[in-house]
This record gives C-alpha cells, sequence and structure tokens, in this order.
C-alpha cells in the first residue's frame, strides 16, 4: 500500500479514497487492521477491473509467472473521466494524485 | 481408409476448436492502458466488509483516488 495516503490530507468531502489490489476482502480486512487503513479496500479477486484499467501486470516468482497489479495512483473526476494517472515506482509517493485531488476541490468551489 | 477418415475428421475438429481458444487467450491477455482524458470504466468490487462499491456511485458526488497496491501484507 502506497504510504501516505492519510485522509486528513484530502478533502474526503469531495474525494472518495480506495485502495485496490487482487487480495481478497478477508486478506484486505486484515491488512488494513494492520496498518491502520481509513479508507476502504477494494477486491477484484477476478482481476476484471485491473485488466480493463490495463493495469495487470505479470511477476516471476519461482518459474510461475502470476498475475498481479501493477502499483499505480488514478484520479477519476466527477464526470467519470481519468485526470491523473501514475504507475510502478512513481506512484509510491500518493503526493501527486493527492494534489491532484485538491486541485479538483479548488476547481469546485470556484 | 476409414481410419484415415476419422483422423482427418478429428484433425479438422482441433483445428476448428483451436482458432477461437487462443484468440480467448490473446483477448484475455490483451491491455487496454487508461489514459488522462479517458472515461474510466466502471467497476463493482467488493470492499473488506464484503460490500459492492462500485464507480458509477460516485458520478456527479466525489472525485475518486484509487490507490492500486500489488499485494496485502507486502511492501508493495
Amino acid at each position: 500500500m502506497q504510504s501516505g495516503i492519510t485522509a486528513g490530507k484530502i478533502d474526503l468531502s469531495d474525494t472518495a479514497v480506495f485502495g485496490v489490489s487482487m487480495d481478497s476482502p478477508a486478506a484486505n480486512a486484515a491488512f488494513a487492521k494492520q496498518i491502520d487503513i481509513k479508507f476502504p479496500l477494494l477486491s477484484d479477486m477476478n482481476k476484471k477491473m485491473l485488466k480493463e484499467y490495463g493495469i495487470l501486470k505479470g511477476y516471476d516468482v519461482q518459474n510461475e509467472t502470476y498475475q498481479w497489479a501493477q502499483r499505480a495512483n488514478i484520479v477519476i473526476d466527477k464526470n467519470g473521466v481519468v485526470q491523473h494517472i501514475e504507475e510502478g515506482d512513481g506512484a509510491v509517493n500518493p503526493n501527486n494524485a493527492m494534489s491532484v485531488c485538491g486541485d479538483l476541490h479548488k476547481k469546485a468551489a470556484k | 481408409m476409414k481410419r484415415l477418415l476419422a483422423a482427418f475428421a478429428l484433425v479438422s475438429m482441433a483445428t476448428a476448436f483451436a482458432a477461437p481458444i487462443s484468440l480467448s487467450q490473446k483477448q484475455e491477455l490483451a491491455k487496454t492502458s487508461l489514459k488522462v482524458g479517458d472515461a474510466a470504466p466502471d467497476f463493482n468490487l467488493l470492499s473488506d466488509q464484503w460490500k459492492p462499491v462500485k464507480l458509477s456511485d460516485f458520478k456527479g458526488k466525489k472525485n475518486v483516488l484509487l490507490a492500486i497496491y500489488v499485494l496485502a501484507f507486502t511492501g508493495g
């Protein structure tokens, strides 16, 4: 999980924050408790959403390839339009994605 | 001759079936990489409380920030 995404840094009146992976809801519930995260973790167990968003990636482990999510931050505005995407190592730090949310909020307030 | 015909029938059946199967595998691996400005495809995912969450639930109401991570309980 991208560390640094904290509810306090985003105006939640305007933005819904979710974590997404292909873990089961049960695993995500335990994970959420362990890292004390304040937003829901969503489970794409059949990898449908990850596939549609083009963020499934093959990982080689012990001579076997597994398809898991690529790390990414995606911001979608209220019209359902993608406003921001960052993938891979660049997505470890969620500050850019959070500032995009802040900008959208300011724009809406005008 | 009968055996030969049967073998031929089997082979043609196999090729007839093989084509759509390999195609569907290809489709499964196809990636549609999303870009800024694209309409985000709707999704319906289970939360860690086993509650369905749809992207379309937030349309016209809230921006959505998705933090996609590799696997729970890992550095990723």
